[in-house]
């Protein structure tokens, strides 16, 4: 088995392929690396930026008031980006980067999620970054089937074929020879020209990659094994089956055509047709019923009465609105979002969206990244909530009354109380999300393989 | 013998498997992709048919004096059923837009309908040029890489020459049939398309429209032309047919799918003007100062005393002013809307004071949006849209890119497609302008108050627009199909002069 491993080694080395997609690759690992390097360096800045503001803003209000932090909230939360972003773009572009809490004269905080972004700064042509998803996605699969094609076929015509099993060597030692032997003329030039990826990236000043990072690249990497190997498999498959090496070829890049570069996108239009999202209009016209069973619940709130049981009556409407309209922005955004997953649950039939999602996944970019944020923000909002009552409770001088100036304490409150929000991304909670696709992707291989396995036993040489 | 070799080299290619899975595949993939799009194309349809009926009983509910009118009379951009060829811009950007004397509308100040789910976006989209761009592609090299590479293994080629027969015509004669297999999937998925098209029914093309297809249709040849005559040349050249194989692999991978990615980045690296937007933007803030110094001194200088912009009235109703501004899209206007419920007999005096005002600041606010405008238009042109232009520039080395930009202008879907609809836009608000100054709508009562009476809409000009007609579309893709054809021929002429001197 190692010489014939060996064997295809030799041959694949010494070949043209090797050589052209060598080059291919390292152009575009050179190139995304440089250009994550750039782009990372202004995002992080751009988002210390904003959170020191957004901190010391907060510092202001709590230098003010109980009552001010109360009603103003903690302001705008913003994403944190992920140094991983060269393995997955995940659109953040159209996503949008913060969470922002709103609040007026007379209105409490809630927190206000802002819509995807249609980007109107970007007229250009719409092209696919050149991320690791498009790397591995596009382009290595198609290394891996330029590898395979003629892998069977090609020796079937030559005739060689027929020697090397007339040394009395098995049959799925000759498969499995060949497979490893792709497998490894393929890796070759990937680990090198993802060597050199790293290299640029971890010697610039500009991408700090921790402990947990390299971790989530290790898992990234084995996706990219296993999908190489998808691709190595289904090549031999279509390799045994068909006695000629051209007839394989052009099944083969039809069928990678088919379901690389068509299928994500045209099954996820068609998802997204079968729900339907809540309108705009629909959502202002929810808000505005609930706002006037509010008005007409609450309407002696607007008495302009100091006395406490008016006083009463006023905070519960502040603090029940705020709620309410928290509770229907949640709604809205939920029902949008629902929408996009169940069309993105269906485009994994392509083994292409597979890995996209995988790599979004442990890159931490996308849109399952995003609902993370999200929930981090939702419980952070909690949490806040909960410290102004526990502080509230703590001053004797005042009523208590929440959501009136009148009732609520006056007093500042030391800014280092104040609890900070954290935007954690947990490596075992990605990966719980991602093992079952990780199992189906093993599953995969292992199904095609011994597809080619059964195919080629029975092949007449 | 030309014919003969022309038969020959038709059933060659048309009896072989891969032309077969080829035709199966593409034409599947185009049945499947037409009946997603024309699905996609109806609910974008009823998204906007619904968003017109909105926004329509939205304005006659809230505007109900003519200062109130600001922000309520919003035009729809209807979606354009040639996106189903070439989507273009056409679902990326935004579709709803605000007509006001406030501000001259532009590209910029879009947003989505309130159907939409901007949140969509995150999936790219497919259209049917697509599928001839990528697949097409494909087959026209696997038709051309052993052309010649492959007969001169097989030998064929040197019998084929020992019959008085030149050179060139065995190439023509080779060129000619494989074209003819080429454009075979083509009409067929075009016509496909057209049957789906008009079974849906909510699709109704115009005279204009089919000229428009038929040119995306010779487009496609050319562009299909361009790819069988690289593969032929690469034939050519190489002695064995697996070489030819891989170096077309290599060439159309790089060709359709990596080199557009990596020119864009190029661009985006070198293209980066956020002083140009600053510049701009404390320039439109002076317009904007200016405009309300003249308004200030008005106030100081008319026999009313105070600045109060309310001439004393006792409030009731509303009153509104504001302001709005976006430095990335340089959008800024102020405001003023007033809707008085009553006014008080006491407070009648001063009426002519407040239609003197009005009178006096809102033509000079038309003058402040139309100054902002230049500004404006200047700089987001440089700033976003040679932006573009020169990325588009960069990716027209790859004959894909030239080919989907062509298609994009056939199809209207491109940038001056989208541009067309906001000149309208930007049209419809002069009329609306004008509109007022027919019903001396800023020195009237009801410029501000509702005591006697709502403001009749009834006769208002309505917003209509028609996409422009055929020969812009060739206009803007002319330059492209001049671009195709001209490598078709220096590849044609490449081919054979190589050939033509090659031993065999």
């Amino acid at each position: 088995m190692w010489h014939i491993t060996k064997r295809e080694l030799y041959n694949n080395l010494n070949s043209l392929r090797f050589a052209l997609t060598t080059v291919l690759l390292l152009a575009l690992m050179v190139t995304n690396a440089v250009r994550h390097t750039r782009e990372h360096s202004k995002r992080v800045q751009q988002y210390h930026n904003a959170v020191t503001e957004s901190m010391n803003r907060l510092t202001a209000i709590a230098d003010d008031s109980l009552y001010e932090l109360a009603r103003q909230g903690p302001g705008t939360f913003y994403k944190k980006p992920s140094p991983l972003h060269f393995c997955a773009d995940g659109g953040e572009t159209s996503l949008p980067d913060r969470v922002g809490s709103s609040y007026d004269r007379r209105r409490f905080w809630r927190l206000a999620y802002p819509d995807a972004n249609i980007n109107m700064m970007n007229l250009g042509p719409d092209v696919s970054h050149i991320d690791w998803t498009f790397i591995i996605g596009y382009i290595l699969s198609l290394i891996a089937l330029i590898f395979t094609f003629d892998a069977i076929s090609g020796e079937c015509e030559h005739g060689t074929l027929r020697l090397t099993l007339a040394n009395a060597i098995p049959r799925h030692t000759v498969l499995i020879g060949k497979f490893l032997g792709a497998l490894i003329s393929t890796t070759i030039p990937f680990m090198l020209a993802m060597l050199v990826n790293l290299l640029i990236l971890s010697t610039s000043s500009a991408v700090h990659l921790n402990a947990q990072a390299w971790g989530r690249l290790c898992i990234i990497l084995f996706i990219a094994f296993l999908y190489t190997c998808l691709f190595l498999a289904l090549g031999l498959l279509v390799s045994a089956r068909v006695q000629r090496s051209a007839v394989s070829l052009v099944i083969l890049l039809l069928t990678w055509v088919t379901f690389v570069v068509f299928m994500p996108s045209t099954l996820a239009s068609l998802a997204s047709g079968f729900s339907s999202s809540m309108a705009r209009y629909e959502y202002f016209d929810r808000y505005g019923q609930s706002y006037h069973k509010f008005r007409r619940t609450w309407r002696y709130a607007w008495y302009q009465s100091n006395d406490e049981k008016m006083l009463r009556t006023r905070g519960e409407w502040h603090t029940k609105m705020a709620v309410n309209e928290e509770r229907l922005n949640g709604e809205y955004l939920t029902f949008k979002i629902t929408q996009v997953q169940r069309a993105r649950a269906i485009t994994r039939i392509s083994p292409a969206a597979f890995l996209q999602h995988l790599l979004e996944a442990f890159a931490g970019t996308g849109l399952d990244r995003h609902q993370q944020f999200i929930e981090n923000v939702q419980r952070y909002a909690r949490e806040y909530r909960e410290f102004i009552v526990d502080m509230e409770r703590g001053d004797p001088e005042s009523l208590h009354i929440m959501g009136v100036r009148e009732g609520m304490s006056q007093k500042p409150v030391s800014p280092e109380a104040v609890p900070k929000f954290e935007d954690t991304r947990n490596i075992g909670k990605d990966f719980n999300t991602a093992a079952m696709e990780l199992l189906l992707l093993t599953l995969f291989v292992v199904v095609l393989l011994a597809g080619a396995y059964l195919a080629f036993v029975r092949v007449e040489i | 013998m030309f014919l003969t070799l022309i038969r020959r080299e038709l059933l060659a290619n048309l009896m072989t498997f891969r032309f077969l899975v080829a035709m199966v595949v593409t034409l599947s993939l185009v049945v499947a992709n037409t009946v997603v799009l024309i699905a996609d194309y109806e609910r974008r349809l009823t998204s906007y048919d619904t968003a017109v009926k909105q926004h329509h009983q939205k304005f006659l509910k809230r505007a109900s004096t003519y200062s109130e009118v600001e922000g309520e009379i919003l035009v729809d951009r209807p979606p354009n059923p040639l996106s189903i060829f070439n989507a273009g811009l056409d679902r990326r950007l935004g579709n709803s837009i605000t007509a006001s004397h406030t501000f001259v509308p532009t590209l910029w100040d879009t947003r989505s309908h309130s159907a939409d789910n901007p949140f969509l976006n995150l999936f790219s989209s497919v259209d049917l040029v697509l599928i001839f761009q990528v697949i097409l592609s494909l087959l026209a090299l696997l038709f051309a890489h052993d052309a010649i590479a492959g007969e001169r293994e097989a030998g064929t080629l040197r019998l084929t020459m020992a019959n008085p027969v030149s050179r060139p015509i065995i190439l023509l004669a080779k060129y000619i049939s494989a074209m003819a297999c080429l454009i075979l999937p083509v009409v067929m998925s075009l016509l496909l398309a057209l049957i789906l098209f008009s079974m849906s029914g909510s699709i109704s093309l115009s005279g204009d429209d089919w000229l428009r297809i038929s040119g995306i249709l010779f487009t496609s040849i050319i562009y299909l032309s361009v790819f069988y005559l690289i593969g032929l040349l690469i034939s050519v050249v190489t002695r064995r047919t697996a070489t030819a194989l891989m170096l077309s692999m290599v060439i159309w991978s790089t060709l359709v799918l990596i080199y557009p990615s990596l020119s864009v980045f190029t661009v985006n690296r070198l293209w980066q003007t956020p002083s140009q937007l600053e510049a701009a933007y404390r320039e439109i803030e002076q317009i904007w100062e200016a405009f309300e110094r003249e308004q200030t001194d008005f106030l100081r200088n008319d026999s009313v005393d105070g600045e109060d912009p309310n001439f004393n009235v006792p409030p009731s109703g509303s009153y509104g002013a504001y302001q709005i501004s976006d430095p990335m899209t340089l959008k800024y206007f102020k405001v003023e809307t007033r809707l008085w419920t009553r006014i008080d007999p006491d407070s009648e005096p001063q009426i002519p004071h407040v239609k003197a005002y009005f009178q006096f600041s809102e033509p000079r606010r038309i003058r402040a949006a139309e100054k902002t405008w230049q500004v404006r238009q200047k700089t987001l042109d440089y700033v976003y849209v040679r932006k573009a232009n020169v990325a588009k520039n960069m990716m027209r080395l790859s004959p894909a890119a030239m080919y989907d930009f062509a298609t994009e202008a056939w199809a209207g879907t491109d940038f001056y497609g989208i541009e067309d609809f906001i000149t309208t836009v930007q049209q419809y608000r002069q009329t609306i302008i004008d509109y007022f100054y027919d019903k001396e709508a800023f020195s009237s009562r009801k410029w501000f108050s509702i005591d006697q009476g709502k403001v009749d809409w009834s006769d208002l000009p309505q917003f209509s627009y028609h996409r422009a007609d055929v020969s812009s579309n060739v206009k803007h893709a002319s330059g492209d199909i001049a671009c195709l054809f001209l490598i078709n021929v220096v590849l044609f002429m490449t081919t054979f002069l190589i050939f033509v001197r090659q031993e065999v």
